[in-house]
């Protein structure tokens, strides 16, 4: 039985009310990988967040090496030894290597002293095998190696826990195995390593055993050698019942009012083909990352694609913006603070802001703005002081149903929803649902990208599942449709890994 | 549900602030002997706040989108310049004119372009484009000002409506009045403020974003070149080095005026009261004999100040 280097227990935390954790739990012993597994939102960025002492935790311990911590910041916690590398790397591109390892802790009082600096990077750089010379620019390296220097960088803060997030996400598999390499050195060194992937390929490789997280709760933690990959996806999803889908009865089939052929963009989609149905909700399923808001993004000309062919209602779509979105393609952002309102302008002026012509006769009604406006918030029961508040200080669900009332008003014909129920509290998604089941009785069709598998597995009459940038499959929504199947597909593309 | 429309704490400061300010500097210079309520001296702040108001129009549309405009003094000067050389070489005075508004709309259109569809960052731009114009306008002239033109130039700004107004101030009220009715009741205006208020959502929402960008542009070099028309009108004299600061005095109009540098939020209305209360202190200083350099200075102070409150204000509203 080997010791914990690391121990986290009962962890809580909420946001805005929502218990993000909820007695979360992790522990890692001296010397393995830890595979942190979850679907997305199930928490496990927000724990190792607290564990690197970005957020504070509400309850809970933190024990490393039988000694319980307080509540650290960032840097105390680097110096602690606990080290987290996430996708986007925290080192400045300008910068040689040798600097970017010893930022903020250079030799030398005020004078730097460039030669101990740079021999000491060399050590550091020779220990995992990064043959670079160290006064090389970070912004000449390629990813792997860039996450190479931030690997030295953790070790040369003596690091004792070190997460390591979806390391192999964009790099190549020859980078991967020499990657995994230094991750078996590492181990044999005695520091923890915990390890964020969804790829199942990858786990029983690396992995030594493995926590499943689920909607902030801990679930259970396995030995990887002893499971395998169906066991793993039903820990992920459990036992939560879902709804099932309720009868579509204004689906027809034999029109087509959207068709995809072959999309392409950059490395992110890959010859992405799918039609939507008259009065169809199509959902989008898949991880973060794995190209589904870029496919919407691409539809609706927001980014350029390189390839491909898109039919609207028999005739080419442009790919221009506004032009898709006067055609009735209208996409509802993920992000609404960001891509979906105007969070200073008032609620108003928002609902107005894409139906400016049908309120200008020539010039724009003032009187009928807000006679709309407030016919709006009381259909969609928007909760707010008045049509005069500004945008940003509605609730998470009523900022989303704001962004509905926009496109409603507009009598759009085809609505891309992305994730639109994420961050809102169930009474608000129910109503959400209903606005969804109206647009289909105007006449409208929808793609529905989200990844919450019981939202998709209610409303969708099909289930496109994608991963890395590939649709794997388009499952039709009947009695065999379970979340596990939609998740195996997302995770590993529908291969068997594991015992 | 009916609230009334919140009344604004910062406006009324503002409408205050001109008072307070007028009242302050009368007194001021009573103390120093000097009579500062006299018709004259009122048309003298009037002619100056109308050049200041009409080009702080064009800064405050770009402002609201968000970017930033500091090429306004340079094009004033070089249609200055440009229409002197015309109207001396016998081109009669409403040619002239219109060759400087398109002059105007040029340099508008150059720095749109660069901005919306070249992205470059509108600071760099308009500094480039500062320069460029400033260094035509010395060239064609070969840095000589021009004078001596006929009755019919003076008459734009000379002419006295009732037999006392300044026709100047008909001009502002026009402008003011069209620009403000187009921010509120036309596409154009409510798109101008998404764009500084979310360039994202405004996109997604079937904004086009760049072509309205580049409209801000052209608009602000249009109204420069209008307040170049009306300084040469005024000064018959055309100086290549006229307009010079006049960028800064339209910014400071607008962020006193309360639009928020950061863009999507304020009232044009309310630069042209920034105005007067600029012109109200030059000529307030001026009468006192306090050096002009303070004025610069003042200016200075006042566009940190403005932006200073507004980037607290954001932090405590987060």
């Amino acid at each position: 039985m080997s010791e914990n280097i690391l121990e986290m227990k009962d962890i809580d935390k909420t946001f805005f009310g929502v218990h993000v954790l909820d007695k979360a739990q992790l522990e890692v012993r001296l010397g393995e990988v830890h595979v942190l597994l979850g679907e997305n939102g199930a928490g496990k960025s927000t724990l190792i967040k607290i564990l690197s002492g970005a957020y504070s935790r509400e309850a809970g311990q933190i024990i490393l090496e039988g000694r319980e911590l307080p509540q650290l910041s960032p840097k105390e916690a680097l110096e602690e030894g606990i080290s987290v590398i996430y996708q986007e790397f925290n080192l400045v591109p300008y910068m040689p290597i040798y600097e970017n390892i010893f930022l903020g802790k250079e030799y030398g009082r005020t004078i730097l002293d460039k030669k101990k600096t740079i021999d000491q990077a060399r050590k550091y750089m020779e220990r995992i095998g990064l043959n670079e010379d160290p006064k090389t620019l970070v912004s000449d390296l390629s990813v792997a190696k860039k996450q190479l220097v931030e690997i030295a960088k953790a070790i040369s803060n003596s690091v004792k826990v070190l997460v390591l997030d979806e390391p192999t996400a964009s790099i190549t598999d020859t980078e991967t195995k020499m990657l995994f390499e230094i991750i078996r050195e590492l181990k044999e060194q005695g520091i923890g390593i915990i390890y964020i992937s969804h790829r199942m390929s990858e786990l029983f490789e690396i992995g030594d055993r493995c926590t499943v997280m689920r909607d902030g709760k801990y679930v259970g933690t396995v030995q990887l050698s002893e499971t395998d990959e169906d066991k793993l996806t039903r820990m992920m999803v459990g036992k939560e019942v879902c709804f099932k889908k309720e009868e579509n009865k204004v689906i027809d089939m034999s029109e087509e009012v959207l068709k995809v052929e072959g999309l392409c963009y950059k490395e992110l989609l890959k010859d992405i083909s799918f039609n939507l149905h008259k009065g169809e909700i199509l959902g989008f399923a898949g991880l973060v990352g794995a190209g589904r808001s870029e496919m919407a993004k691409c539809v609706i000309g927001e980014y350029r694609k390189d390839k491909g062919k898109i039919t609207y209602k028999d005739r080419e779509l442009s790919s221009s913006l506004h032009k898709n979105i006067e055609a009735g393609i209208v996409y509802l952002s993920e992000d609404r603070k960001d891509e979906g309102l105007v969070l200073i302008h008032t609620v108003a002026e928002n609902i107005a802001l894409p139906n400016l012509k049908k309120l200008s006769s020539p010039f724009l009604s003032r009187k009928k703005m807000a006679q709309k406006a407030k016919q709006y918030i009381e259909e969609l029961h928007i909760k707010t002081h008045s049509h005069l508040s500004e945008a940003k200080d509605l609730s998470g669900g009523n900022q989303q149903k704001l962004v509905i009332a926009k496109w409603i008003f507009s009598e759009a014909d085809i609505y891309i929803f992305d994730e639109p129920t994420r961050g809102i509290d169930v009474g608000a998604r129910d109503e959400i649902y209903n606005l969804m089941y109206d647009l289909l009785e105007k006449g409208a069709s929808i793609i529905m990208i989200s990844s919450d598998l019981c939202e998709i597995m209610k409303m969708c009459d099909r289930v496109a599942v994608m991963k890395d940038g590939e649709i794997k499959a388009i499952l039709e929504n009947n009695e065999d449709l379970t979340q596990e199947r939609i998740l195996k597909y997302a995770l590993s593309g529908g291969e068997q890994y594991g015992n | 549900m009916e609230t009334k429309k919140k009344v604004n704490l910062s406006e009324i400061t503002l409408y205050l602030g001109v008072i307070v300010i007028f009242l302050a500097i009368t007194v001021a210079c009573k103390v120093v002997g000097k009579d500062f309520f006299t018709l004259s001296n009122i048309f003298n702040i009037i002619a100056q706040a109308s050049i200041t108001s009409i080009i702080a129009i064009g800064a405050s549309l770009v402002i609201l989108t968000g970017g930033i405009e500091l090429s306004v003094g340079s094009v004033v000067g070089f249609a200055g310049i440009l229409g002197g050389i015309l109207i001396k070489n016998g081109i009669p005075v409403a040619a002239a004119c219109a060759a400087i508004l398109l002059s105007g709309i040029v340099f508008g259109a150059f720095n749109g372009i660069l901005v919306s569809y070249g992205k470059v960052p509108a600071f760099i731009t308009t500094l480039g484009t500062m320069q460029i114009a400033r260094g035509m306008a010395l060239l064609i002239n070969a840095g000589q000002p021009v004078s001596g033109f006929p009755q019919g130039l003076s008459m734009i700004m000379g002419t006295r409506v009732f037999g006392k107004i300044p026709i100047s101030v008909f001009y502002v009220a026009i402008f003011y009045l069209v620009v403000i009715f187009m921010m509120s009741y036309t596409k154009f205006g409510r798109h101008v403020y998404s764009l500084g208020g979310n360039v994202n959502a405004a996109r997604l929402s079937g904004v086009r974003v760049k072509r309205v960008e580049m409209m801000v542009y052209i608009l602000c070099g249009a109204f420069a070149a209008i307040a170049g028309i009306m300084l040469l009108s005024r000064l018959t004299y055309a100086d290549p080095n006229a307009g010079n600061g006049y960028e800064m005095n339209a910014i400071a109009a607008t962020v006193i005026g309360g639009i928020s540098l950061s863009g999507g939020r304020g009232r044009i209305g309310n630069s042209l009261v920034g105005a007067i209360i600029l012109s109200t202190l030059t000529c307030g200083l001026q009468i006192m004999n306090v050096a002009t350099y303070y004025q610069t200075i003042i200016t200075g102070l006042v566009i940190i100040a403005a932006v200073f409150a507004d980037k607290r204000k954001e932090r405590r509203a987060e």
